[in-house]
C-alpha cells in the first residue's frame, strides 16, 4: 500500500493481513504432518529403548540355523550365518537413532556456532567461514563421506565424525542468514546501542528468535544421516560391531536375497524401518519450518477451480447503456466471524470518455471495489450483493468467469504499482503483444504493440527492453500502453501515479487525458490524492467506510464540498512521510477492528459532528445540482 | 560483466584446489602406514620394514610434505593417477572406462526428475492448499524418504525376479550383439537404475519448484497478467518462468547428491559406473582408485556448478544485461 496517509479510521481491512480460513488450512497440513512425523519417531525411540525387551535374541550370536524362513523362534528368519533378523531390526533402531541424534547435534552445534560467529561479527571472519561453507557444499557430499569412511575406518564415533563434518555446512549457511536479519531487528539493534554485551544479545535475543529455525535444521540434519548411515553401512562401510538397518540390507543384497522368498523378512522389514526413520524426520522438519515461516503460512491460495457464474452475462442490445460502467447497491465482505464489510451498498456510473476521479484513503475500500470490479477479489473476499454492467454487458455478481470476458479487451487496468506490475523476464513488447493477441492474430500483434507503445510515448528503440532496464516513469507508460491496446470502452487506474516524482506525474496524467481524448476512453481513477484528482477527473466520488459520502462534477465538488470529510481531504497535501492526520481533524483514537460506530461512520474523527450524527445514518441526498453528500448537515 | 566471469571462475578454481588437496591429505592424515594404502593388504603384511622403507622410496614418500605436494600437482598436470592396486593397471584407464555409464544414468535421472519435479511441484502451487497439493506433498515425501538402495531392490524384486521385464546385472549383454540390438539391450539394462535414480532426486526439485512457484505467485506482475486479460495458462507461464531459476540452480548443484547417490545404484544394480569402481575399490582397499575417482567426480561437480553460473544469465535477462534505468 503506497498511500502515505495512514489514518486512524474506521478499520475495515483493505486485504486483511491473513485471510483466516486458510492459514487455518496450511496450518493443519503442516500439524498433521507433523504430528504424523512425531509419531513415527516416538514409536522407533520406544522400539529403542525396550529393544532387550521385544527382541527374544542376542543379534550379533547365531541362534539359529543359516537362512531358516521365519517361524515362532525366529519371527523373521535367520540370515546367512543364522543370527535372528528380528532381534537385528529391533537392535538396528538404537544404532540408526543413535546416529543420526548424535551426527545432527554436533553439525547443528558446529553450524550454529559458525552461523553466529559469521552473523554476528561479521568482517573478515565471516569471508573466511563462509567461503569454507561454499567450499563444503560444492562437494558431493555422499561421495565425500565414502571416501571419509574408506580412509578413517568404521566406528560408531568415527561414523558420527564424518557425517558431521559433511553437513554442518547446510545448516550454517541458514541460520547465518537469519542471524543476518534477526540483527537488523529494532530492538536488537536497540540492545547493541545501549550497550548490551554481545553474547548477552546473542543469547537474550538472537538465539530465541532463530531456535525454531534450528530445530528444523536439526531434524533436517537428522534426516539426512539416517540416510547417509544407512548407505555407508549398506556398502560395508559400517561399524562392523553394530548391526544396523543398512548392514542388514548390504548382507541381503550380497547374498542375492531378492532372488529367493527371504526379500519378505530380510530386505522388506529394514528397508520399511529406514523408510519409517527418514520419512518421520522429514514430516517433522516440513511441519517446523511451516509454522515457524509466517511468510508461508500467509500465502493465500490462487483459485478456485472456476465456477460457472450465477447469472450468464448477458448482452441486451435494446438498451441503451447509460454509461461505460454501472455499478448498481455493490457489496463486498470478507468472509470472517463476523464478515467484515469492504464495500457497502455502492452504486455509481461512469459515462463515456468521461474521468471519474474515486478518492478515498486506505482502508475505504476502493482497492477492493477495484479487484472486485475486475473480478480478481481472492478469498475471503467476496461480492455479496448488486451487479455491475460494463459497456451493455451484465456481469452479475462479477464473477471471475464473467468478468474474464472483458478483461483486456474492454475493460484495461494500470494498477497501483507499476513497477512491478511487469514480468521482469520477458522485454516489455512482447508483455503489449500478448495483450493484443487477445483480439487479433500473432502478426498483427506484434505491430499493434509497437504501436501502442510508440504511442505512450516509448521511442521504438526500448520496445525490446527488459523491464529492468527502463525507468519508473517508461515502465508506467508501458503499463498504460497495456491498459489501452485493445481500445477498452473503460480504463481501470488504481493509483497510477503514486510513488512517481511530481514531474513524471504531471507526464503520465496529461498522457491518459490524451488517450482519453484520442480513444474516447472512459476512466475510472482512483487515488488517494483528493486534489490531484480534482484537477484531472470530470466527476468525483468520494469514498470512506466502504461507503460514497459525497458524488457529483469535480467543478462542483471541488468548489463547495459538502462533506466535512471532503473538506479534509481537499485542504490536504501531500506528506513527505510518516502516518499523518488530516489538518483540523477531531481528535479520537482509532476505533477498534471489524466494529463499525453507530450512525455517520465518519462522525467519531469529524470536526463539525453533532450529536444527531452518533445515531443517525446519513443517506446520499441531493446539495447542488448533480451533486450528492452523506451528511446530516448539509441536508437542505 | 566480464570481472564477473573471472571472479566466478577464480572461486572455481579456488574449490578445484581444495579438492586436489583434500585427497593429496586424506592417505597421508588417515591412520596407519601410507604403505598399507600402496599395495593390496596381503603383500603390505609381508613386507620388512627395509622393503616398507624401499616402496615409500619409490613413490616419493620420504620426501618432505611440501615436495610430495609439488611431485602430486605435476604428477597430475601429466594426468598420472598411480596405479589401481587391485587391477594392476592405471587409475585413469579405469576411470575413463567407467565414467560413459555414470554420466549416462546421472545426465539421465537429472533431466527425467527436473521434469517430473518441476511438473509436480508446479501443479501443486498452482493449486495450492487443495487436497490434491496435500496429497502430492505426502506422497512426494515419502518416495523422498525410500533409501535409494531399497527402491533399487524392490523394482529388481517386482521388475526382474517376478515380472522378468529386465536383466538385473551390468550394462551390457553377456553374449555378443551389436548395431540396434545392442542399443536396446543397453536402454533395457539402464531403466531401472535410471527410475532408481530419479526417484531418489525427485523430491528435492519437487519441493523448490513448489516453493518458487508459491512465492512467485503473490508478485504483481501475476496479479497484472490476469488483469489484462490473459488466460489461466498463460498466467501460468508467466510465473513459472521466473519460478525456473531457482530450479536451474537446484537441479545443478543437485547433481552433486546425484553422484553420491549414483555410487550407491550402481552397486545395487551391478552397473559398471564410478560408483561400482568406487564400492570395489572400498572393498578391496584399491585406495588410489578410490583417490582418483573422487578428484574426477569432484571436478565434474565443480563443472556443473560452473556451468550453471554460466547458463544462468540465459534464463535470468536482469543478469544477462544489467543496464542503468535511463529516463
Amino acid at each position: 500500500m503506497t498511500a502515505p496517509t495512514q489514518l486512524s479510521t474506521v478499520d475495515v481491512p483493505e486485504p486483511p493481513a491473513a485471510p483466516v480460513s486458510v492459514v487455518v488450512r496450511r496450518a493443519s497440513l503442516a500439524r498433521r504432518l507433523g504430528v504424523a512425523g512425531a509419531g513415527l519417531l516416538v514409536s522407533l525411540v520406544v522400539v529403542a529403548a525396550f529393544a532387550p525387551l521385544i527382541a527374544r535374541h542376542d543379534p550379533d550370536v547365531p541362534t539359529g540355523v543359516p537362512y531358516d524362513p521365519p517361524s515362532v523362534s525366529h519371527p523373521l528368519g535367520t540370515n546367512d550365518v543364522g543370527q535372528d533378523l528380528f532381534a537385528q531390526l529391533v537392535f538396528g533402531t538404537r544404532v540408526s537413532l543413535t546416529i543420526a541424534t548424535l551426527s545432527a547435534l554436533v553439525a547443528i552445534v558446529v553450524g550454529l556456532t559458525v552461523a553466529l560467529l559469521a552473523g554476528y561479527h561479521r568482517g573478515r571472519l565471516e569471508a573466511a567461514l563462509m567461503r569454507l561453507v561454499d567450499l563444503i557444499l560444492a562437494f558431493p557430499f555422499m561421495v565425500l563421506v565414502i571416501v571419509l569412511a574408506a580412509f578413517f575406518g568404521r566406528g560408531l564415533l568415527t561414523t558420527v565424525a564424518i557425517i558431521a563434518a559433511v553437513i554442518w555446512a547446510r545448516p550454517a549457511r541458514v541460520l547465518r542468514s537469519q542471524v543476518l536479519k534477526v540483527r537488523e531487528y529494532q530492538h536488537v539493534v536497540a540492545a547493541r546501542a545501549m550497550g548490551a554485551s554481545p553474547s548477552r544479545c546473542i543469547c537474550r535475543h538472537v538465539l530465541t528468535r532463530i531456535a525454531p529455525l534450528t530445530a528444523a535444521q536439526f531434524v533436517r540434519a537428522a534426516n539426512i544421516s539416517v540416510l547417509l548411515e544407512a548407505a555407508l553401512s549398506f556398502l560395508g562401510l559400517g561399524d562392523p560391531n553394530r548391526v544396523s538397518w543398512g548392514t542388514m540390507l548390504y548382507f541381503a543384497n550380497a547374498r542375492n536375497a531378492f532372488l529367493t522368498d527371504a526379500w519378505l523378512w530380510w530386505i522388506l522389514p529394514p528397508g520399511l524401518a529406514l523408510t519409517v526413520a527418514i520419512l518421520g524426520f522429514a514430516f517433522l522438519g516440513y511441519a517446523i519450518e511451516e509454522l515457524a515461516d509466517p511468510r508461508l503460512a500467509r500465502t493465500a491460495p490462487r483459485h478456485r477451480r472456476r465456477r460457472s457464474p450465477n447469472r450468464p452475462p448477458t448482452t441486451s442490445a435494446e438498451r441503451r447503456p447509460a454509461g461505460v460502467l454501472e455499478v448498481h447497491e455493490l457489496s463486498v465482505d470478507y468472509l470472517a466471524d463476523p464478515p467484515v464489510r469492504a464495500v457497502d451498498r455502492v452504486s455509481f456510473t461512469v459515462g463515456p470518455g468521461r474521468i471519474t476521479g474515486l478518492v478515498g484513503e486506505s482502508g475505504s475500500g476502493k482497492s477492493t471495489l477495484v479487484m472486485a470490479l475486475l473480478g480478481l477479489l481472492r478469498p475471503p473476499g467476496r461480492v455479496v450483493g448488486g451487479r455491475a454492467v460494463v459497456n451493455g454487458r451484465d456481469l452479475g455478481r462479477l464473477q471471475r468467469a464473467a468478468v474474464a470476458q472483458v478483461r483486456g479487451r474492454e475493460v484495461g487496468f494500470i494498477p497501483q504499482n507499476a513497477m512491478n506490475a511487469l514480468n521482469p523476464a520477458y522485454d516489455v513488447h512482447r508483455q503489449v503483444a500478448e495483450v493484443a493477441a487477445l483480439t487479433r492474430d500473432r502478426a498483427a500483434a506484434s505491430e499493434r504493440a509497437s504501436e501502442v507503445l510508440e504511442l505512450v510515448g516509448i521511442p521504438a528503440a526500448r520496445h525490446r527492453s527488459f523491464p529492468h532496464e527502463l525507468s519508473g516513469g517508461m515502465r508506467q507508460r508501458v503499463v498504460i500502453a497495456m491498459a489501452v491496446t485493445n481500445e477498452p470502452a473503460l480504463v481501470v487506474a488504481d493509483e497510477p501515479v503514486t510513488g512517481l516524482d511530481v514531474v513524471t506525474q504531471a507526464r503520465v496524467l496529461r498522457l491518459l487525458l490524451e488517450l482519453r481524448d484520442r480513444l474516447g476512453l472512459a476512466i475510472l481513477l482512483v487515488s488517494h490524492d483528493l486534489p490531484l484528482v480534482a484537477r484531472t477527473a470530470d466527476d468525483l466520488l468520494v469514498m470512506y467506510g466502504g461507503r460514497i459520502v459525497e458524488r457529483g462534477e469535480a467543478g462542483a465538488v471541488s468548489a463547495a464540498p459538502a462533506h466535512p470529510y471532503t473538506r479534509l481531504l481537499l485542504a490536504s497535501f501531500p506528506s513527505l512521510r510518516g502516518p499523518r492526520r488530516l489538518v483540523g481533524e477531531a481528535p479520537g483514537g482509532p476505533i477498534g477492528v471489524g466494529a463499525p460506530p453507530d450512525g455517520c461512520l465518519f462522525h467519531p474523527r469529524c470536526p463539525e459532528r453533532v450529536d444527531e450524527c452518533r445515531c443517525t445514518v446519513p443517506a446520499l441526498a441531493e446539495v447542488g445540482e448533480r451533486h450528492e453528500a452523506a451528511c446530516l448537515l448539509s441536508e437542505p | 560483466m566480464g570481472g564477473h566471469v573471472l571472479r566466478t571462475v577464480g572461486q572455481y578454481v579456488l574449490v578445484l584446489f581444495a579438492a586436489i588437496s583434500l585427497n593429496f591429505a586424506l592417505p597421508r592424515l588417515a591412520p596407519g602406514d601410507a604403505v598399507d594404502y600402496l599395495l593390496p593388504p596381503e603383500q603390505a603384511g609381508s613386507l620388512s620394514p627395509e622393503q616398507r622403507r624401499q616402496v615409500l622410496a619409490q613413490f616419493g614418500l620420504d620426501q618432505s610434505v611440501p615436495t610430495q605436494f609439488r611431485d602430486y600437482l605435476s604428477g597430475l598436470a601429466r594426468g598420472d593417477l598411480l596405479f589401481s592396486v587391485r587391477y594392476g593397471r592405471p587409475v585413469g584407464e579405469l576411470l575413463g572406462e567407467r565414467v560413459g555409464w555414470s554420466a549416462l544414468l546421472v545426465g539421465g535421472s537429472v533431466l527425467l526428475s527436473t521434469v517430473v519435479g518441476a511438473f509436480l511441484g508446479f501443479r501443486s502451487a498452482w493449486r495450492r492448499g487443495t487436497a490434491r497439493d496435500a496429497g502430492t506433498l505426502t506422497g512426494v515425501m515419502l518416495v523422498d524418504s525410500l533409501p535409494p538402495f531399497f527402491v533399487g531392490m524392490l523394482l529388481i524384486l517386482v521388475f526382474s525376479v517376478q515380472l522378468d521385464l529386465f536383466p538385473i546385472f551390468g550394462a551390457l549383454p553377456t553374449v555378443d550383439t551389436s548395431g540396434l540390438a545392442l542399443v536396446a539391450e543397453v536402454v533395457k539394462r539402464s531403466v531401472l537404475p535410471l527410475a532408481t535414480l530419479t526417484l531418489a532426486s525427485i523430491g528435492p526439485v519437487y519441493l523448490v519448484a513448489r516453493s518458487a512457484l508459491v512465492s512467485e505467485l503473490q508478485e504483481d506482475y501475476v496479479l497484472m497478467a490476469e488483469a489484462k486479460g490473459l488466460s489461466e495458462r498463460q498466467v501460468r507461464r508467466h510465473a513459472e518462468r521466473n519460478a525456473l531459476l531457482p530450479l536451474s540452480t537446484v537441479t545443478l548443484i543437485g547433481l552433486g547428491s546425484l553422484v553420491g547417490g549414483a555410487a550407491v545404484v550402481e552397486t545395487v544394480f551391478s552397473y559398471p559406473g564410478l560408483g561400482r569402481l568406487i564400492y570395489e575399490a572400498v572393498l578391496a582397499r584399491d585406495y588410489p582408485v578410490l583417490q582418483g575417482a573422487f578428484l574426477l567426480l569432484a571436478v565434474g561437480v565443480i563443472l556443473a556448478n560452473f556451468v550453471n553460473d554460466l547458463l544462468y544469465p540465459l534464463l535470468d535477462p536482469r543478469v544477462r544485461r544489467p543496464r542503468a534505468a535511463a529516463t
